[in-house]
């Protein structure tokens, strides 16, 4: 047994000296991504599941408390409502995010003139949407006496101020996530390019219309990407915070009506002086996210279509 | 652009999207776990350099720099080095320093905030250092004592009020309140004829609900106080619940704008409120905004008692000391901090500088020295504060630890009231529940 093993050992080693040179420049060369790694992300990921397990008020030493935060948070009710916010958020933007971003690209597949340029008008907003900029226009545009209640009054309409209500300022929230369509929307461009013509030529000649060939050839083609999109925008929703933060004037209001999760934790950690809490409600949402990135997982089993 | 992804590719490119998008949530509330506080180093002499941290405005940045440098000239051996922000990103930053073992020298603090620093051993008791306080009446001294410990040094004082924009109650062919006798309903009256007279777009006064110094004065006119010695709420459920209902009954009766647009208001700051933007008769604010709701206004707005001053058994308004000075209780050098901070209190160069920014100074023989330089808003201020000390029973008390989320808790259940997804007494059980638990946490 022994004997097997240092022989193992012994070819690895002289494999390790032939190709030394080129481990040691990889090592280099992989080095700054390491510290990254462990510096900026595992190392505060440790710290912060250590911090989830004790009281931090950030201001002196984290005390242990066990699994008290953890056990706090099912009776919180802010912490539901704001699970029900996010999840409202999540549920409603994405699939219309990635509707209009499928939408955008089946059109600007056609192979326009200037197509160069369309991509870029409507990709601008995956860039800007989540700045703080836009969110400040976004509450301009919809407030009492913004650009949408004067479009409205236009046609009779007598509007509200959207982002101050507290039955609509989340529907705001969500038309900002769809707005910002133009990153899925790239990547369905690709993805449209990749199905080869000939499919169309032969269900053409077959005598099958354009719905026809977009249910039967397009759509099940595309579920790849439409898998792919779904998964990123799905963890990338979950995680929004900056539109909110701004749109809500920092504290997910009015009435708790946009407080998304990560907002929530924010005011936890660093508002109300509850860091433990804020980190039990980090790895709380890891969890939340990998659960529904597994689920994501699971069912494309039945719904995604790989020609391998 | 024909890219060819292939299919597994892009299936490992998902999971690894996916670990590295989660990875960045978490990372970014981890934090060092550094020992905050502690008094147990060494003072070192000088020469050195302290950092001093406040928060504020642009104007409030350039002023505070010419003070330091000020200081410098007169105190070559210390360097002062700044570190502001502005006020929602102070205290992220703050306490994130004090996490981190890194906590600034001296900073500026508030009484929202000052028993949660002072309690966790972050700041220094300033009673053995070598600060004179002998020019501040001790009623505002006691705002920065914490169980008998004076951790903070006030700058100034404010106190809130009423203001009336002049303009509005003309318009509205309403004449200003005689602020000494009117009632709690008078106001009510007041702002319903206002909004009557002057028509479409105007209204008589913006909903006070958001801010506790509005309760905190219904509470101590009843005998009540926002907060008892002990740290505990001291106001009762039938004062929130009237509190809440005045509001209601205002917007009913038109006397303040719709819920939307009471938000909306609220959210714009002084310069784009109703009293600001000349299209309401009053708003509650603190007595050092005034100058900039005249300023934006470009009218001569008024300050005005409370109502219901001389309704109940006692008076309700009341000196808040506008923020506080207080040192690091780990500081190297101690000495080099007191020096810096009685510069700002006591010497005539810093108070020049600093007019009323931090509040009417509370150093009273600054107030003279300042008086020449007033504007006439602040000369305003001066004067109406003087008014006040005769009539003011008692200070507030210091808010105990967790006091700072009652800000967000009133903006909430107020919201709650205004769009009626809630009645007044139901509001005042949520207020008085959820505070109680902000506290006790």
């Amino acid at each position: 047994m022994s004997s097997v093993i240092q022989e193992v050992a012994s070819t690895r080693r002289a494999a390790g000296e032939r190709r030394k040179g080129d481990g040691r420049m990889a090592a280099l060369f992989l080095a700054p991504w390491f510290a990254g790694l462990f510096l900026i992300t595992a190392g505060p990921m440790a710290a912060s599941l250590y911090l989830s397990f004790t009281d931090y008020d950030l201001l002196s030493s984290p005390t242990w408390v066990g699994l008290d935060n953890y056990v706090r948070m099912f009776e919180d009710p802010r912490l539901i409502q704001s699970l029900k916010v996010t999840f409202t958020y999540v549920f409603v933007s994405v699939p219309l995010q990635l509707a209009a971003a499928l939408a955008l690209a089946l059109v600007l597949d056609k192979g326009m003139r200037g197509l160069a340029v369309y991509r870029s008008v409507y990709y601008l907003p995956s860039l800007l949407g989540g700045s703080v900029a836009i969110a400040i226009l976004w509450r301009q545009i919809f407030g009492a006496d913004g650009l949408v209640n004067q479009v409205l009054a236009f046609f009779g309409i007598e509007g509200t101020g959207w982002v101050s209500h507290p039955d609509y300022a989340l529907n705001t929230l969500i038309i900002l996530n769809v707005w910002t369509f133009g990153a899925p929307m790239v990547i369905f461009l690709a993805g449209l390019r990749q199905i080869p013509r000939m499919y169309y030529e032969a269900a053409s000649i077959d005598g099958a219309g354009r719905l026809r060939q977009f249910w039967s050839i397009t759509v099940p083609m595309l579920t790849p990407i439409v898998f792919f999109n779904l998964v990123l925008q799905l963890i990338n929703a979950f995680q929004n915070f900056t539109q909110a933060f701004v749109v809500s004037g920092g504290n997910g209001g009015p009435a708790d009506s946009t407080l998304l999760y990560t907002l929530y934790l924010y005011r936890k950690g660093f508002a109300d002086l509850d860091m433990g809490y804020a980190s039990a409600m980090a790895w709380f949402l890891l969890l939340i996210i990998g659960g529904m990135t597994l689920v994501n997982f699971l069912a494309s089993k039945y719904w995604v279509h790989y020609d391998d | 652009m024909r890219t060819s992804i292939n299919q597994r590719g892009r299936r490992g490119a998902a999971v690894a999207a996916g670990a590295a998008a989660t990875a960045l949530i978490l990372s970014a509330c981890g934090g060092d776990s550094g020992a905050g506080g502690g008094g147990d180093v060494e003072a070192q002499d000088c020469p050195c350099e302290i950092r001093f941290a406040w928060w504020g405005s642009d104007e409030r940045h350039a002023a505070t720099q010419e003070i330091i440098d000020a200081f410098e000239a007169e105190n070559p051996d210390i360097t002062v080095v700044p570190d502001f922000t502005d006020w929602d990103g102070y205290w992220n930053k703050l306490s994130t320093a004090v996490a981190a073992g890194d906590t600034p020298d001296v900073m500026t603090q508030e009484e929202r905030y000052v028993s949660d620093y002072a309690t966790r051993g972050v700041l220094a008791d300033l009673g053995g250092l070598d600060i004179d306080t002998s020019k501040i009446d001790g009623s505002i001294l006691a705002g920065g004592q914490i169980d008998g410990t004076q951790y903070a040094l006030p700058t100034g004082i404010n106190a809130y009020a009423m203001v009336a924009n002049p303009a509005v109650f003309e318009e509205a062919g309403v004449d200003l309140p005689d602020d000494t006798t009117w009632t709690w309903e008078d106001y009510v009256e007041i702002a319903d004829e206002v909004s009557k007279g002057a028509g479409d777009g105007v209204w008589g006064t913006q909903d006070y609900g958001f801010n506790e110094a509005g309760l905190n004065i219904l509470a101590r006119q009843k005998g009540e106080s926002l907060w008892t010695p002990d740290g505990e709420l001291g106001v009762s459920e039938e004062t929130v619940a009237e509190f809440f209902q005045t509001s209601l009954d205002l917007m009913h009766g038109g006397g303040q704008p719709d819920a939307t647009r009471t938000i909306e208001y609220q959210h714009a700051g002084p310069e784009g409120s109703l009293v600001g933007t000349n299209v309401g008769g009053m708003s509650s604010f603190w007595s050092n905004q005034l100058g900039a709701l005249s300023e934006a206004s470009g009218e001569d707005i008024q300050l005005l008692r409370y109502p219901g001053e001389s309704e109940f058994e006692r008076t309700g308004m009341y000196y808040k000391p506008a923020m506080f000075y207080s040192v690091s209780a780990s500081t190297e050098y101690p000495d080099a901090a007191a020096k810096f901070v009685d510069f700002l209190l006591n010497s005539e160069e810093a108070a020049k500088i600093n007019l009323t920014d931090r509040g009417l100074p509370a150093n009273t023989d600054m107030r003279d020295v300042i008086a020449d330089e007033l504007t006439d808003a602040d000369q305003q201020v001066a004067e109406f504060m003087a008014d006040l000390s005769d009539e003011i029973v008692d200070a507030s008390t210091v808010p105990p630890n967790g006091s700072a989320e009652m800000q967000d808790i009133m903006e909430r259940v107020n919201t709650e009231v205004i769009f009626e997804r809630m009645t007044p007494q139901e509001a005042a059980e949520m207020f008085v529940k959820e505070v109680g638990a902000a506290i006790a946490g």
